[in-house]
């Protein structure tokens, strides 16, 4: 059946965003009866190839095709005319609708210009069979459970019978029966001569149920071959891949310094019952699929949100802070992921920017010190190498220095403990380097540094020691020795505990 | 040139020039306009939107608004008598008193909005509706006439020639631009007005600034109320209503973003006396106060309009 021509194909596809390579020379066929894998770590570029598919993005080089022509200008409207439907992974479903309108909201069937209730009972009840769904129609999805809302979901995906089903993360929210049922309909679906593309975390899942995978790494295709015969410790190979090269900065053996953070039985956000030690002079690394817990992990012994521990040592405090102005005065500093968000202050200046975190403490008698402020400012614009003035917005700026600017406010804080949330993601290589050698100079200098990164090369080869964490709890803590990509893909993933298990 | 340029381009500057310009074709086209007194006159006016002003503009500048500015300018006009002791010939002890309590309603305000997380607008227009009806049980709509000693000096003493009223100005001012762009605090309100969640991670106390904020607005809203009462010698319900829209169009018209996160009081200032400038020319047209009120709204409105385009620019 897989020999057919593929329904939908991307052809040699790039695409970029503000000059950022995502997705380069990239080419994916998805044929009729074959259940397709589409693999990659976060930000490899899924989501951009599936919106490029989907006709929601354009590529910027390369083609899409559909039946073999290749299509100009797609849209999701066309896209969808064609055939193809993606599930989301973002629940689109309007919650104050009922089951059966967000069915078949779109492509609503009428009568006389008002919605014919019956015909799209009758559409929805056979959609919900399918999916399994036993809940009355009329049911608000407000009022359903997260994993029934995914089978409104796919239910309403079916109702429009595509030719191409696009499922993005659809087991993340399901129960294990419902991740079953679902499995059934994706073969059936195989059956009736529907190409699949399943994009899915769980390695176990994919071995099981795809016939074909396509791995991409850093926005480029690293493997494209037949399922057949691979496990999920084969699948992590595939996903590792390739040689990192010479971007990071080699370590350098330094001495235990003292403890700077130690908590056991820590509580924040998903985080459950976790512990870490990080000692000054060390670079401890928080790794795992997004979304996982980690950055409440960080947060948490930030101050910036409710905390508690078994036993905490933060900085200079005895317990986890309750304010970020407490974890400040203890010796804490946070670089967020989102700096524009989170980090920066876009429409002030550089020079407010630098200085914001310090200015009570250059104050004298009340007052701003401005002599010491210009002083600040020149003293980390030189070492950031930020040309130009310091007055401009920093908006202005290109990510990388912005990300600069965000880390450079801290030091003249001189904190002790660096909490970084994955600090060069959507950074070019170039500034990822300039970060990687100030993290390693910060290190040599005795700080204690926690770094959380969506990057597994970065951890393997930043850290001394990377805490997994899994579904809110740290699964395991990988030494220096014990780190590569492959344990913590596999720890992130659980395919470890599993494969013990099995 | 250039710097002239520089200059113009910052809206403080152009509002006061705005000013200046009304204030010369005004003086020609109606005798006793540009009077030394008449514009003493203004400037006394003013004085009393530019206080109310300078507690909005920090308040607008954190990212906030602050609606019970008229509410708190008339409950401290009526409450100044009450808590004025017969027994005080200064009158200090009510001056003080009556200060507290605004400055204690605008720090209700900063707690409901930064502890209970109510949206400025709900909470400040809560906080209005509330006073006035307290009001309404406490002076029962009768109005009340002071002789506080303090107050009524406030409102009419002239030292070296110089309204009284006009030198609280001139130090509050003074006060209120150190705060802004003198201390490590007034950098801080800019960065809660820009993004408060970055704000928040880089160690700023959100609640307390923003407490801080909305006391310093009930406290300015009562200096101002006081002042009002010293010039009229009387307090009655509704005596601070004018200055709830004057309040916040000196903020915008002044240049400072009603987004908040940036600004300056220096705006406000030109941005008061040009407010009081037109409610003066629109007296001079001989119009009936309903249609007064309609062409001041039109005029605030207008000059809104065309200061925004100037700072898309």
């Amino acid at each position: 059946m897989s020999d057919q021509a593929p329904i939908v194909a991307a052809r040699g596809v790039s695409k970029a965003f503000f000059g950022n390579l995502v997705l380069r020379d990239v080419s994916i066929e998805l044929r009729p009866g074959r259940i397709h894998a589409l693999l990659g770590e976060n930000g490899a570029g899924k989501s951009t190839l599936i919106n490029l598919l989907s006709g929601a993005l354009q590529p910027d080089g390369g083609t899409i095709e559909i039946d073999g022509r290749p299509v100009s200008g797609l849209t999701p409207r066309t896209a969808q005319r064609a055939g193809v439907a993606v599930v989301q992974q973002e629940l689109s479903l309007t919650s104050e609708l009922s089951i059966a309108e967000n069915i078949g909201l779109g492509a609503l069937p009428r009568r006389g210009g008002l919605i014919d209730y019956r015909a799209l009972a009758e559409r929805a009840r056979e959609a919900c069979a399918l999916v399994g769904l036993d809940e009355p129609l009329d049911t608000p999805v407000a009022a359903l459970p997260l994993g029934r809302r995914q089978m409104v979901e796919i239910a309403r995906v079916l109702y429009r019978r595509p030719r191409v089903v696009i499922l993005d993360e659809p087991t993340s929210s399901l129960s294990a029966h419902e991740a079953q049922t679902l499995a059934g309909l994706v073969h059936r679906l195989k059956a009736e001569g529907v190409a699949v593309l399943y994009i899915s975390h769980r390695l176990n899942e994919v071995t099981a149920l795809c016939d074909y995978v396509t791995v991409l790494k850093d926005g480029t295709r690293t493997a494209d071959q037949s399922l057949a015969g691979v496990d999920p410790q084969g699948l992590v190979r595939l996903m590792v891949g390739r040689d990192p090269g010479d971007l990071f900065p080699p370590a350098e053996p330094h001495p235990a310094g003292p403890v700077m953070v130690a908590v056991e039985g820590f509580h924040a956000g998903q985080i459950r019952d976790a512990a870490l030690t990080v000692r000054a002079g060390e670079i401890v690394g928080l790794g795992g699929l997004v979304g996982q817990g980690q950055e409440d992990f960080l947060l948490g012994l930030y101050g910036a949100i409710p905390a508690r521990a078994a036993s905490a040592k933060v900085g200079g405090l005895a317990r986890c802070p309750a304010s970020v102005a407490e974890a400040n005065a203890a010796g804490l500093a946070y670089i967020p992921a989102d700096r524009k968000r989170e980090g920066l202050f876009l429409t002030h200046s550089i020079a407010f920017n630098l200085v914001l975190p310090t200015l009570g403490a250059m104050a004298r008698r009340g007052l701003r010190d401005r002599g010491a402020e210009s002083a600040t400012i020149a003293r980390l614009v030189g070492q950031l190498g930020i040309r130009g003035d310091v007055r401009r917005p920093v908006q202005a700026l290109s990510g990388g220095n912005q990300q600069k600017v965000a880390l450079a406010k801290w030091m003249p804080a001189q904190p002790q403990v660096l909490l970084l949330n994955d600090p060069t993601r959507g950074v070019d290589i170039e500034t990822k380097r300039e970060i990687y050698l100030m993290l390693r100079g910060l290190a040599r200098e005795g700080k204690a540094i926690i770094l959380l990164s969506s990057d597994t090369p970065e951890l393997v080869h930043l850290c001394d020691r990377v805490a997994v964490v899994r579904e809110g709890r740290v699964v395991t803590t990988l030494e220096r020795d014990a780190l590569s990509e492959e344990a913590i893909v596999g720890a992130a993933m659980g395919v470890d505990r599993q494969a013990e298990a099995a | 040139m250039s710097r002239v340029m520089t200059l113009l381009r910052h809206r403080a500057m152009l509002t006061l020039l705005v000013v200046i310009a009304v204030w010369v074709v005004a003086g020609f086209a109606r005798d006793g306009f540009a009077s030394y007194g008449h514009l003493r006159y203004l400037l006394e006016l003013a004085a009393v939107i530019g206080l109310v002003a300078a507690g909005q503009t920090l308040v607008v500048i954190g990212g906030g608004i602050d609606l019970s500015v008229a509410a708190v300018i008339t409950v401290s006009a009526i409450a100044l008598p009450l808590l004025s002791p017969a027994g005080d010939p200064t009158g200090i002890v009510g001056f003080v008193a009556t200060l507290a309590l605004a400055g204690f309603i605008g720090f209700l305000n900063g707690a409901g909005i930064a502890a209970l997380r109510i949206h400025p607008l709900i909470m400040t227009l809560a906080m209005a509706t509330f006073l006035q009806g307290l009001l309404v049980l406490i002076a029962g709509g009768s109005a009340v006439s002071t002789d506080n000693p303090l107050v009524v000096w406030l409102g009419s003493a002239r030292p070296a020639g110089i309204p009284a009223g006009i030198m609280v100005w001139v130090v509050v001012s003074l006060a209120v631009l150190v705060y802004l762009h003198r201390t490590p605090g007034g950098a801080r309100i800019y960065a809660i007005g820009t993004n408060p969640l970055a704000a928040e991670l880089s160690g700023v106390r959100i609640g307390r600034v923003t407490m801080r904020l909305y006391a310093l607005s009930g406290l300015f809203a009562g200096l101002a109320g006081i002042l009002v009462l010293g010039m009229n010698r009387q307090g009655y319900v509704g005596i601070g209503d004018p200055y709830l829209l004057s309040s916040i169009a000196a903020v915008v018209l002044g240049g400072t973003s009603i987004l908040g996160g940036a600004g300056t009081y220096f705006g406000t200032i030109p941005g008061s006396i040009l407010l009081v400038t037109i409610t003066a020319l629109i007296t001079v047209v001989n119009a009936s106060p309903g249609w007064r009120s309609i062409l001041f709204g039109t005029l605030v409105l207008v000059l809104l309009l065309l200061a925004g385009r100037e700072q898309r620019r």
